[in-house]
């Protein structure tokens, strides 16, 4: 079995989760009462007659039912509907927010993954020093706070000391500055909301680094590197670093999912633009198709980030093989 | 010796946390300045939700509409320092006697965006094949439908143009501010019935062609719009250079009231619409932080309590039947207390089916309820609501306990707040309610299809004309919502307001018009189907930047923003 054929499966048995998330979306939006059109139908110069014949074009008319399999109909072709409010296909306007969520969870992921590798082979060598301590602590916050909460802390600092934006992605001005003004101005507006999105991920896979070089570095086979004379620095990077990254990886995959929930609470309380704050207005308005598109949308990151994640560590680990397991199942 | 171990450790980790802390705000306060130099003749405005189109045919929304309004022209414009319509892309018009043939004279320099002129077969296409398009479902077909009719458009030359009305429309020369849009650009989207997605989003900021003072330069999703000054523009000042003086527009999309108010107290942007809680907080910065606070006067729209007159339960029906009641309740509602707490004494008590600011129609002569809670129990009495049992709250004549269901919607924080207020107004006159707050469409739901509510409180949006609040007070309107659905009974009154309606619509003497919604406001303040709460006043901060800056409630801080420059540059 090739590894394209791999991925096919992967695909195939995760298919059932994007027909049946939007089915359950589908079913809740329909318990709430009432539906997009009834903000025009307060409107007093708006006719009964036009809030009609919008519900009769987007089939609003219809049961549930055959409402969703007209949906899922268009699905198949791609085509994930029109937007409500925006009046446009959904897809064009998912695509115009998915790189803002995804420059902010994907260095959120990076700076965290990175952060932790360092700090957690750097704290499982040095245990119970100062500076471990302090890393343990600043984990242990990092998991038990809320994100909105460290959000709104760190609002109210920055709103206090000045310096660092409040919210939105660029300043007013953005437009008049050099080029390496423009990548400051965006880090200057990223620095809220990458932290707070990163710091519980950071929290999380440090605690498993730090724990996995604690383990690793007692082992016999150190003791026995070190025996040999080979250099501790080769002993650390080569030896320690590369046994105690492996679950690191497939963790990485299981961290995919908090990062983009957490991104949506994050996107609204910093104004970031992204596919969380457009969600959150699309549930408000009841934009159904524009709710679907989004949990589509989730889910296939999600699917694709844990397949990423999944190669990711057959290619790391020699132990790990995809293809023999997949012959198992 | 193990217990004093964890206490040293419990000690290391606290100041741990505190190393924590400081690096956290040492690491907000060192970072690299805001201040970043502006251009001259730049206007940075936050609004708080994004354009959801630029298409304002089909999307009605005001993110939509605070934008295109800078992009688009209609024939006439209403002065909203005047309250007056004057012409726009026409520059005169003529009117045959019995209202129905108007005949408007175009401008002969205007251009759109792209160079082309604009020429009487724009105003065709909007209306033909645009508004009145079946295909294309929008709101302003309802406006040009009179009588169940549409408007017939005959261009005689491409700068003349006539309207064949099918009977007499007051509004029509106000209506005639609708946006005319460019043929040769549109035709294509509207061939291939794909015009109600043209122009969103999505689309390319140089395709979306006007003729107004600033086009669009970059749109930015969820972040920002940048509109930039049209070269081509029409109108020039009195030393004949071209408006606008201004270079470019920002808008800035900010969701959040409190950032919005952060950001321009560091200066990021030039105006701030204040809700009254933010006055004692911005008032004593105006000198350090540049800018001038404009009181321009109560908010157009409505607040009002309504009793739902066509109520299920027969009991309460006959409650909110009963003027009397109805009358008791207006007494009992403390509205300089809403007022205070609401709108931090920035607030009017509302007697008015119309704001105070609405020009011409205003009838100045309605006097207010006053906050009288002992008359109320007393005209209660009179009524047959009586404490009967002494349990501190009223029984009607039958005995049953006065005790309704006060609805409001929940995403309007300042509202659920009056809504409690009301309660406690309530409450000391003896009649029980209970405060439900649901989501906005359920409401709606409640209040135009299933009718099974008690006493609601809402507001709606303001107009200028009064006919265009015909939806809501027409006995058959769709949003006649106390007394909807299949009413049993129509009150004489409401017969009344109908034949005012009817009347005002097919008269074109103005002061024959304001005599007659003066009596429907008359009847309305008499009689009151729904009872007038509090407005608030609103007030404009703006930045010390701008010359000609003439602040209206109606056109808001920038309506003549052709004539707004920058201070000394």
């Amino acid at each position: 079995m090739s590894l394209g054929r791999y991925i096919l499966r992967r695909v195939l048995a995760a298919l059932p989760l994007i027909f049946l998330l939007p089915l359950l979306t589908f079913l809740l939006m329909h318990l709430v009462p009432g539906n997009y059109f009834d903000a025009l139908r307060v409107n007093p110069q708006i006719s009964p007659e036009t809030v009609r014949e919008y519900e009769r074009l987007y089939h609003l008319d219809q049961p549930v039912l055959v409402q969703y399999l007209h949906w899922v109909a268009n699905l198949l072709r791609f085509d994930l509907g029109y937007s409500f409010s925006y009046k446009i296909p959904v897809l064009n306007l998912l695509w115009t927010r998915l790189p803002n969520t995804l420059l902010l969870t994907g260095s959120a992921f990076l700076l965290a993954w990175v952060a932790a590798f360092i700090l957690g082979l750097f704290a499982g060598l040095r245990r119970n020093s100062f500076v471990d301590g302090f890393l343990n602590v600043t984990a242990c916050l990092g998991l038990a706070m809320p994100q909105f909460l460290l959000c709104m802390i760190l609002l109210y600092g920055a709103s206090r000391a000045g310096g660092i934006p409040l919210g939105g992605i660029r300043s007013a001005m953005n437009d008049d500055l050099s080029w390496i003004g423009k990548i400051l101005d965006l880090s200057r507006h990223m620095f809220i909301p990458v932290t707070v999105l990163g710091l519980s991920s950071f929290a999380f896979l440090f605690r498993v680094m730090r724990a996995q070089t604690g383990e690793i570095k007692d082992k016999d086979f150190v003791l026995f590197l070190r025996a040999s004379r080979i250099p501790e620095w080769k002993i650390l990077m080569k030896h320690i670093a590369r046994n105690a990254a492996n679950p690191m990886v497939s963790l990485a995959g299981l961290e995919l999912p908090a990062l983009v929930g957490g991104a949506a609470i994050v996107e609204i309380f910093t104004g970031w633009p992204g596919l969380g704050s457009l969600m959150l207005q699309a549930v408000r308005t009841q934009d159904l198709f524009l709710v679907l598109g989004n949990m589509v949308m989730i889910a296939v990151i999600l699917v694709a980030g844990n397949l990423a994640a999944d190669l990711l560590l057959a290619a790391v680990d020699p132990r790990v093989r995809l293809l023999e397991k997949a012959h198992e199942s | 010796m193990r217990i004093r171990k964890k206490v040293g450790k419990a000690g290391r980790y606290r100041v741990s946390f505190l190393v924590l802390f400081s690096l956290v705000l040492s690491s907000s306060h060192g970072a690299l300045s805001a201040a970043v130099a502006r251009p001259s003749r730049t206007l940075v405005l936050a609004i708080p939700g994004e354009p959801k189109s630029f298409n304002e045919l089909v999307a009605q929304e005001t993110s939509t509409t605070q934008i295109t309004g800078f992009l688009f022209e209609g024939l006439t414009r209403l002065n909203t320092e005047t309250g007056e319509t004057e012409g726009r892309l026409a520059e005169r018009w003529e009117v045959s006697p019995d209202g129905l043939r108007w005949t408007f004279h175009l401008r002969r320099d205007v251009l759109w965006f792209d160079g082309t002129p604009f020429t009487t077969r724009d105003v065709l296409f909007t209306f033909n094949d645009l508004i009145y398009n079946p295909e294309i479902i929008n709101a302003a077909r309802d406006i040009f439908t009179v009588g169940g009719k549409h408007i017939l458009v005959e261009p005689s030359d491409p700068y003349t143009v006539t309207f064949l009305l099918p009977s007499p429309f007051a509004p029509f020369l106000m209506a005639m501010g609708q946006s005319i849009y460019p043929e040769h650009v549109l035709k294509p989207a509207v061939t291939a019935e794909r015009f109600s997605s043209a122009w969103g989003v999505d689309s390319d900021p140089a395709q979306i062609i006007g003729t107004g003072p600033f086009r669009i330069a970059k749109y930015l999703p969820g972040e920002r719009v940048e509109l930039v000054r049209n070269e081509r523009y029409w109108q020039r000042d009195g030393e004949g250079r071209r408006l606008p003086y201004m270079q470019r527009i920002i808008f800035l999309i900010i969701p959040n009231p409190d950032l919005r108010l952060l950001k321009f107290l560091e200066g990021e942007t030039d105006f701030h619409g204040l809700s009254g809680v933010d006055y004692p907080l911005l008032a004593p910065k105006m000198r350090e932080k540049k800018f001038s606070l404009y009181d321009v006067g109560a908010q157009l729209g409505s607040n009002f309590l309504a009793f739902n007159q066509g109520c299920p339960d027969a009991r309460k029906r006959s409650w909110f039947r009963s003027r009397i009641f109805r009358r008791a309740v207006a007494h009992s509602l403390d509205r300089p207390a809403m007022i205070d707490v609401l709108y931090g004494r920035m607030g009017v008590a509302q007697c008015s089916p119309l704001s105070p600011s609405t020009p011409f129609f205003f009838n100045r002569r309605i006097s207010c309820y006053e906050y009288d809670p002992g008359r109320s129990i007393s005209q209660l009495r009179g009524d047959g609501f009586i404490d009967s049992n002494a349990d501190g709250w009223l029984e009607d004549k039958e005995g049953n306990p006065v005790e309704l269901v006060l609805l409001t919607n929940a995403e309007n924080p300042e509202r659920v707040q009056m809504a409690g207020m009301i309660r406690e107004d309530l409450a000391r006159i003896g009649i029980k309610a209970h405060l439900l707050t649901v989501e906005f469409n359920s409401l709606v739901t409640k209040l135009v299809a299933t009718h099974d509510w008690d006493a609601v409180l809402l507001g709606l949006t303001g107009e200028i004309d009064p006919h265009f609040g015909a939806n809501v007070w027409l006995s058959s309107g769709s949003l006649h919502f106390w007394n909807a659905g299949a009413p049993e009974k129509i009150s004489p009154w409401e017969g009344r307001i109908d034949e005012i309606f009817a009347k005002a619509l097919g008269s074109l003497d103005r002061s024959a018009r304001r005599d007659l919604y003066g009596e429907w406001q008359e009847i309305a303040a008499r009689e009151l189907p729904v009872i007038y709460t509090v407005l608030p006043r609103l007030t404009y901060a703006v930045r010390n930047r701008f010359t000609n800056l003439r602040p209206t409630v109606l056109g808001g801080p920038f309506h003549n923003i052709e004539w707004i420059d920058i201070r000394d540059v």
